[in-house]
Order: C-alpha cells, then sequence, then structure tokens
C-alpha cells in the first residue's frame, strides 16, 4: 500500500476547474504553534458531495470553519478559498457576511448551543430571511417559517416554530437548525458533525435529509464526521484527513472499500463489525 | 523547582497580598509607629489640616493627632473584620459539614434557616443584632459573625454534599471508619480549601461592615480609636474641614480594595466551584452567586 | 409563567413568616424594661400591674408573637414612641422616598454595571479589559459611607457643585429638576457597590457567549455584527438576574448609610434614628416592612429572570 500524497489536480474529487469550492494549500496556525491545517487542497462541484473524514484533531472541523471565515479567536490562515470563482479570504467581515447564510449554509455540531435558547425558533427563521432579503418584511417572513421547517422534514411546523428550542427533542432541534442553514437557498451546505449529538434512529433521517436537499434542490454539501457509517450513506468524495493533512481522497466506495492509504485502511479496520 | 517568575498574574497576588501583610503589621505594631499618645488631645491644637507641622494628617474636633489616631483605630476595625471571618469560618464549616453529612430533616432545616436569613439585607441583620447587646467590639464581632456564618455554611454545605456522593466516603464508611475519622480525613481535606478561599473573600466586606457598625453608634464607641468611629466623630466637621473629615474614609476605602483585590486575587488562582452564568433555579443559582459575589 | 409564579409565591411564604418569627424574636428581646422605661421613676406600684397587662407583655411569647402578627396584617403595626404616631403612618411615606432614590440608584447600577461590563468583555486583554477590572473591583471594595463622605466632601463643599443633602432646596422651587439634583450624590454613594458586582458578572457572563458556539452559529448565519452583538447581551443578560437580588441587598444596605449621611428622610434613616432613640416598634415595623420589601422584590426579580430566560420556567 502505498501512503501516495494527494493529488494536486483533485480531478477525482470536484472535476473541472469552475468547480463551486476550491480549497488551495490552505493552512491555518494557532498561538504557540498549532498547525491544526497543514496544505490542504480540496475542491467540490456544484451538486456534489465530498466528505471530510477523520478523529478529532485531524482538522476536520477547522478546515469547515476556515471555508466559512470563522476560524477561531488568533488564527493565521494561509492559502486560498473560493466559492464559485469569488476569493472568500479577500473579503472582510461585511461582505462576508452576505455570503454566509445565502450562499453558503452551515450546520453546526450541537443544535443545543447553535439555536438562540432565548427566542422562538419561527423569530429566528424570520431574521435570516428578513436580514438576506429573501423575505420582505415581517408577515412575509413569518408566512415563509412554516414551509422552509416543513422542506427540513419538520412534522407540524406551525407549533414547532412557536417553540424555544429547549421544548424540542434532539431531532427536532436538528431539522431546525438545518432550516435555518438552507432558508436562504444556499449553493453550499456545511455540515459539521450533525448527526453526532443524535440517536441512531434519528441518524438515519438526517443523513436522508441531507441526500434529499442534494437531489431536489442541488445544494452540494461539505459535510465533516469521525463516523465511517455516515460517510458510507453519504457517497460522493470522501477526504481523509490526520493531523491537519489529507492522506487520502478518492470516491467513498474506493476509498472506504480498497484503501491506499494506510491511515484509510487502519480506519475501516477499526470500524465495529468490520470483516479481517 | 521552577522558579516563581515575576508575572502579572503573581505579582497580582503578591502586591495585595504584602499590602495586607503590612496592614495588620502597622496595626499590631501601633504604640511603636504612632508619633502620638492616640487618647492625648490638645484643644489648643483641634482640626489643623493635613500637612500642618508636626500633625502630618491633620488632627480631630479634640486636637488628638490623626495619624496615630488612625493607627491604633487599625487594631479595633482590623480586629472586627478578622475575628468574625475566623469564628464565621468555623462555626459554618462545622454547620455546613454537620449538614451535609446528616438526614434529609436536618439539610432541609439548614437550608430553609439560610433561605430566611438571607431575606434580610446584610446589614440590617448586622444592625438587628447589633443593637441587642450593647455597644463595643463584642457586638461587633457577635453580630458580623451572625452574618457571615450562614454564607460559609452554605459554601461547606454544597462541597460536604458533593462529597458525600462520591465513592470514597461510601468505601471509607463500608470499611468500618467512624464518623470522627471519617469527617477529619475525608471530608475536611476536600472542603477546607474551598471555604477558606471563600472566607478570604469576606474579610474586606467585613472590615467594612465593622466600620459601618461602630459608625451607626452599634459597634466600638468613642473615645475608642476605630476607623468606623472616628467617621462619625468627624461628620460634624464634614462641611467646615472636608480634607480632615474624609481621612477615615479613604482608609477604610484603601483597606477594603487590598483586601478585596487579595480575595479575587485568590479566587481565580485556585478557582471555585460556584458558577457565574445563571443555573436552572434562580433561587438556587442566587445562591451560588452569592457564595462567589458577596 | 403564571403556574412558575404561583410556586414561588406559594414557596415565599414560609420564608416570610420566617422573617416575621425573627423580627419579633430580636425586638422580644431586647434587654431592658420597657414598662418601666415607659413610666419614669416614681409611679404608683398598681400603674406597673396596669401597663404590663395593657401592653400585653404579661402574655407568653407564642401568643404576643400571634397578637401582633394580626395586628401587622391588617397595616397596625402599634405606636411609635418617639413619634407619637402609628408607625405605619411614619414608615409609609419613608418607603415612598427611600424608593425614589434605590430606583435611580438601581438605573445607575444597570447603566453603568453594563457599559463597564460590556467594555471589558469586548477587549478583554487590551486597555478596555484592564479598565474595566479595575474599576469594578474599585466600585465593589468603596463602603458606602466612605464614599458618601468623600462626594460630599468633594461635591457640595469642596466644587460646590451639588447639595449636600435633603430632598428638595428649603427655598428653592421644587419640582423634578430640584429632586435630581439632590438625588445624584446619594444614588451614586449607593450604587458603586451593586455597580462594580453587575460589572464583574455581566463580562464573564458576555465574554462567555462572545465566545461561545452561539456567537458562531449567528455569525455562521449571516447576520451582521451589530444583531450579533445584540443577541449576545441578549443571553448574556439572564446572569445579571441572576444576580439582581444580591445587587438589590447591597442596595438596600447602602441605603442606610447614604440616607443618614445625605438627610434622605427615607427608611434608612428613620431606623438609624430609631434606633438611636431606641424607638422599638419602630424599629420592629421598619425591619420587617424593609424585610418584607426586599422578599417581595425578589420575588420580582425571579419573575423578570423567568420571562427573559424560559429554560427557568421549566
Amino acid at each position: 500500500m502505498s501512503s501516495g500524497a494527494p493529488d494536486p489536480t483533485n480531478r477525482e474529487a470536484g472535476g473541472p476547474p469552475g468547480a463551486l469550492l476550491e480549497v488551495e494549500t490552505l493552512g491555518v496556525e494557532y498561538p504557540g504553534g498549532v498547525r491544526a491545517v497543514d496544505g490542504v487542497s480540496l475542491a467540490l462541484r456544484a451538486g456534489g458531495a465530498l466528505v471530510l473524514l477523520g478523529e478529532s484533531g485531524s482538522g476536520k472541523t477547522t478546515v469547515a470553519r476556515t471555508v466559512l471565515g470563522l476560524p477561531g479567536r488568533g488564527a493565521v490562515v494561509t492559502g486560498a478559498v473560493r466559492l464559485a470563482g469569488t476569493d472568500l479570504r479577500a473579503l472582510d467581515e461585511r461582505a462576508l457576511s452576505d455570503v454566509r447564510g445565502r450562499r453558503i449554509g452551515y450546520v453546526p455540531q450541537d443544535p443545543s448551543s447553535s439555536l438562540d435558547p432565548l427566542r422562538r425558533i419561527g423569530p429566528q427563521l424570520a431574521e435570516v430571511l428578513r436580514r438576506h432579503g429573501v423575505a420582505d418584511g415581517r408577515r412575509a417572513a413569518r408566512a415563509a417559517v412554516p414551509g422552509l421547517l416543513a422542506t427540513a422534514g419538520v412534522p407540524d411546523p406551525e407549533r414547532v416554530a412557536r417553540a424555544y428550542p429547549h421544548e424540542l427533542s434532539g431531532g427536532l432541534r436538528q431539522r431546525a437548525a438545518i432550516a435555518l442553514a438552507i432558508c436562504c437557498g444556499p449553493e453550499l451546505l456545511i455540515a459539521d458533525e450533525p448527526t453526532t449529538a443524535l440517536d441512531a434512529l434519528v441518524r438515519g433521517r438526517i443523513l436522508d435529509l441531507f441526500t434529499t436537499l442534494r437531489a431536489d434542490c442541488g445544494i452540494a454539501l461539505l459535510l465533516v464526521t469521525h463516523d465511517l457509517a455516515v460517510a458510507r450513506r453519504i457517497g460522493g468524495t470522501v477526504a481523509v484527513m490526520r493531523a491537519g493533512r489529507v492522506v487520502e481522497l478518492g470516491p467513498a466506495e474506493r476509498v472506504l472499500g480498497d484503501p491506499d492509504h494506510s491511515f484509510t485502511a487502519a480506519l475501516v479496520a477499526a470500524e465495529p463489525g468490520a470483516r479481517r | 523547582m521552577t522558579p516563581t517568575r515575576w508575572t502579572g498574574r503573581n505579582l497580582g497576588l503578591v502586591v495585595p497580598g504584602a499590602l495586607a501583610v503590612l496592614l495588620v503589621l502597622l496595626a499590631l505594631a501601633a504604640p511603636l509607629v504612632a508619633p502620638y499618645d492616640p487618647a492625648a488631645g490638645r484643644l489648643a491644637d483641634r482640626l489643623l489640616d493635613p500637612g500642618s507641622p508636626g500633625h502630618p494628617l491633620g488632627t480631630d474636633g479634640q486636637g488628638r493627632d490623626l495619624l496615630s489616631r488612625l493607627v491604633w483605630a487599625g487594631r479595633a476595625s482590623l480586629t472586627g473584620g478578622l475575628v468574625p471571618v475566623t469564628v464565621a469560618t468555623v462555626a459554618g464549616t462545622l454547620l455546613g459539614i454537620a449538614a451535609g453529612l446528616g438526614g434529609r430533616l436536618t439539610e432541609q432545616a439548614l437550608l430553609r434557616t439560610l433561605d430566611v436569613l438571607y431575606a434580610f439585607p446584610g446589614v440590617l441583620l448586622a444592625i438587628a443584632v447589633a443593637s441587642l447587646l450593647t455597644p463595643g467590639l463584642g457586638a461587633t464581632v457577635l453580630a458580623l459573625s451572625v452574618v457571615l456564618t450562614p454564607a460559609v455554611a452554605r459554601v461547606a454545605f454544597t462541597e460536604t454534599r458533593r462529597i458525600r456522593s462520591s465513592e470514597y466516603l461510601e468505601a471509607a464508611r463500608v470499611s468500618g471508619a467512624g464518623w470522627g475519622a471519617l469527617v477529619l480525613r475525608q471530608v475536611v481535606p476536600v472542603v477546607a480549601p474551598v471555604v477558606l478561599v471563600y472566607a478570604s473573600s469576606l474579610v474586606g466586606l467585613a472590615v467594612v461592615y465593622a466600620a459601618g457598625l461602630s459608625f451607626l453608634g452599634l459597634g466600638v464607641a468613642p473615645p475608642t480609636a476605630e476607623w468606623g468611629a472616628m467617621l462619625d466623630e468627624l461628620r460634624p466637621s464634614l462641611l467646615t474641614h472636608p480634607w480632615v473629615a474624609v481621612l477615615p474614609a479613604l482608609v477604610i476605602l484603601a483597606v477594603s480594595v487590598v483586601f478585596n483585590t487579595l480575595g479575587e486575587a485568590l479566587r481565580t488562582r485556585i478557582g471555585d466551584a460556584a458558577a457565574h452564568l445563571p443555573r436552572a433555579t434562580p433561587a438556587a443559582a442566587r445562591r451560588a452567586a452569592k457564595q462567589v459575589t458577596r | 409563567m403564571t403556574r412558575f409564579l404561583l410556586r414561588r409565591l406559594l414557596l415565599a411564604v414560609p420564608t416570610l413568616l420566617g422573617v416575621t418569627v425573627v423580627v419579633f424574636a430580636t425586638v422580644a428581646l431586647v434587654p431592658g424594661d420597657p414598662v418601666a422605661a415607659f413610666l419614669g421613676p416614681g409611679a404608683p406600684p398598681g400603674a406597673r400591674q396596669e401597663l404590663t397587662e395593657r401592653l400585653g407583655l404579661d402574655q407568653p411569647l407564642p401568643v404576643r408573637y400571634a397578637d401582633w402578627l394580626g395586628h401587622a396584617l391588617t397595616g397596625d403595626l402599634g405606636t411609635s414612641i418617639s413619634g407619637q404616631r402609628p408607625v405605619a403612618d411614619l414608615l409609609f411615606p419613608a418607603l415612598g422616598q427611600t424608593l425614589t432614590l434605590t430606583a435611580a440608584a438601581f438605573l445607575l447600577v444597570l447603566a453603568g454595571g453594563v457599559a463597564l461590563g460590556a467594555l471589558g468583555a469586548l477587549r478583554p486583554r487590551g486597555p478596555g479589559g484592564r479598565i474595566s477590572g479595575a474599576l469594578s473591583t474599585l466600585a465593589v471594595s468603596a463602603p458606602q459611607y466612605s464614599v458618601a463622605l468623600l462626594l460630599i466632601a468633594v461635591f457640595a463643599v469642596g466644587l460646590r457643585w451639588l447639595p449636600a443633602g435633603g430632598t428638595h432646596d428649603v427655598f428653592g422651587s421644587g419640582g423634578p429638576a430640584d429632586l435630581a439634583r439632590h438625588l445624584v450624590l446619594p444614588a451614586v454613594a449607593a450604587a458603586l457597590v451593586p455597580l462594580g458586582l453587575t460589572a464583574r458578572v455581566f463580562r464573564a457572563s458576555l465574554g462567555t457567549v462572545l465566545a461561545g458556539e452561539l456567537a458562531d452559529s449567528l455569525r455562521a448565519r449571516g447576520l451582521r455584527p451589530a444583531a450579533v452583538l445584540r443577541h449576545c447581551v441578549h443571553n448574556a443578560s439572564p446572569a445579571l438576574l441572576t444576580i439582581g437580588g444580591l445587587q438589590l441587598a447591597y442596595l438596600l444596605e447602602g441605603v442606610v448609610f447614604v440616607e443618614t449621611l445625605f438627610a434622605w428622610p427615607g427608611i434608612g434613616r428613620l431606623l438609624y434614628d430609631a434606633l438611636t432613640a431606641r424607638d422599638l416598634p419602630l424599629v420592629q415595623g421598619g425591619v420587617l416592612v424593609v424585610a418584607v420589601a426586599f422578599v417581595g422584590v425578589n420575588l420580582l426579580v425571579d419573575a423578570a429572570h423567568a420571562a427573559i430566560d424560559p429554560r427557568v420556567r421549566a
């Protein structure tokens, strides 16, 4: 088995240039000399799916958040991040805030801490709709909320819109968070360990929701996870990360079924129920 | 051993600590340090402004040297602050541990009593108790001990409860250890540091309360030198000789800042259990916040 | 929400009862013979017996307590010895004055504390953070009587900008502007300690929220920095209400000293005078009213907390 360097042109993952998301030799360093991300390059075409797979500390979450422009306090970022040709790193905070939520949606890991606990779900959604000009005025925004929740697979959307986050189950909270992320029709959806905090039963349904959203709305998906089963289910392209670097990159079935890199092989072998 | 560095954090602890020790030493060494007899005054020299020859801080309404009086007053004022904190620490720890290890009834009895005591603003309670007693240092000490003990008891109780549910205690009990040995070896070493850090933050407050009680005529009374009492004595001269009248006020303020800064530094260094942020029950959170900030 | 309030009200009842017991016991235990003090020397022998019976002092303590409590609930708090009037008549106007002063001080606490705390939270390692920390500690350590005297010395005597006491100028026109002038110094003196406390707590709370998941999530939605800050402040505010009761305690404590020093005709000064004159019914009534008011306002604080933070209602 070879421990090949990642393919710099990323033909396998993103296809032809003009991909939706291009990350080029991204590096993120924190105070104290910690290199969380080291020379990572990725590409994702419109409507495609890319899974960042790795253990905790591998830098996968940092990559996802740096794409959004939220790498964390004291981070020093090098390299390029382009969304449909626009250099995101060149944008100032104001311009970036126009992109976030509108062109890139973000589903954080723990909906309990990402939803504002002091406000009901409905107003939180309505606020984002008005901010990005998708709805004009309060009434229109409020009217659009139940439909958006329904798209995220929420049963009884009127009740959920009136509820506070702590009154909802984990699965419903995550669906609300997803609704928040897609409500303005983004081209790219970044999901950071979206199912880690959920029960096994609910997990599958949320993953299916992502697949449905890709199929129906053409949203590209960048999903961060440590769970191989999740990677398998999403399919698409998998980038295996370790210690801040991409060690293997390719279609899901190939990478997980017949890994090139020793690390990937170890991951696959360590999976519960793996055939030896 | 790694040498301790003169970092900002360390300085933040050493400077107030040194100042506090200095204050106590000054008070103890009053007979040696004070230039004049604090009780002796010449009426001809009354109400001299600070900076007058022979009296660097001026004189009071009876011609007594203020510098000497302020230094001597440190004894009464600091005693009025430190002794109640010590008493409250011991009494509160005993009560808190007893309630923490006791049954449901003792716990409820303690908590309800604490609720009632917390229903009074602190000074009000001190006034209520002090007014029952003859004015003097003893009244101050007793009144403040009563006011401060519940707070310490609360802290000790919470810590004891925390260990009680741990397995150390269970194991020791099962192995036949008696209650006495159990408390000494298992409970006290865990509870003591938390209580001590909390108590150290009470010293500043206690000194302020003690002076306050004397100011109201309920604590130490003239002619004994005490910062609060001096404040009361000099009050009539406030409109005519303001710079003399505010001196005790400045001293109390300075002492309070020193002890409070020390308490804060100790607290951030050692860290404490009670959180700053809201918890589910407002009452529980209130109590927790009181521990941190009172 | 209503269920939460009802529950809290119910829980307050035993506390209030305990308060009445403590107040009654405190005064009943005062050494000295009130009857002898009242009658003075040279009173006829039967007068003592008659007075004792009339004042009900020969009854056992629990009976006296029940009697006193019964009267108190109907608004009869006895007669003031020094004022020769019903205690209630003296107390309630004074309560109004105290509430005015407390309200003014509270506004200062809120505005000043939030501003100072926010300053420290937004740039914790910068000069703003250091100033915020130093000022907070200074404020918390500032005993109200010290500050009051310092303020009088500097602003009233030294600079002559503001009056040294009272609620209105004796020969002035009265009215809100005059009241405001007289409110400034006492309100500042009473507000400093709770202000420092508020600043500390708000700084910690806002700092935590700004560095936390919620802030990043809000930014990820594309909300502008002003909106993000607004929501963070909103989320940091329950912490303030948690210590709201504590701040109130410090405010009321300060009030006794501040009113005495500024000759503000509130309950604090009334209590001080009553203590000096050993006017027990007045002391008893005053302490009771303050304690009950304190419990009441704490309930309001809890209600406000539940209104802002829905998780508390559960």
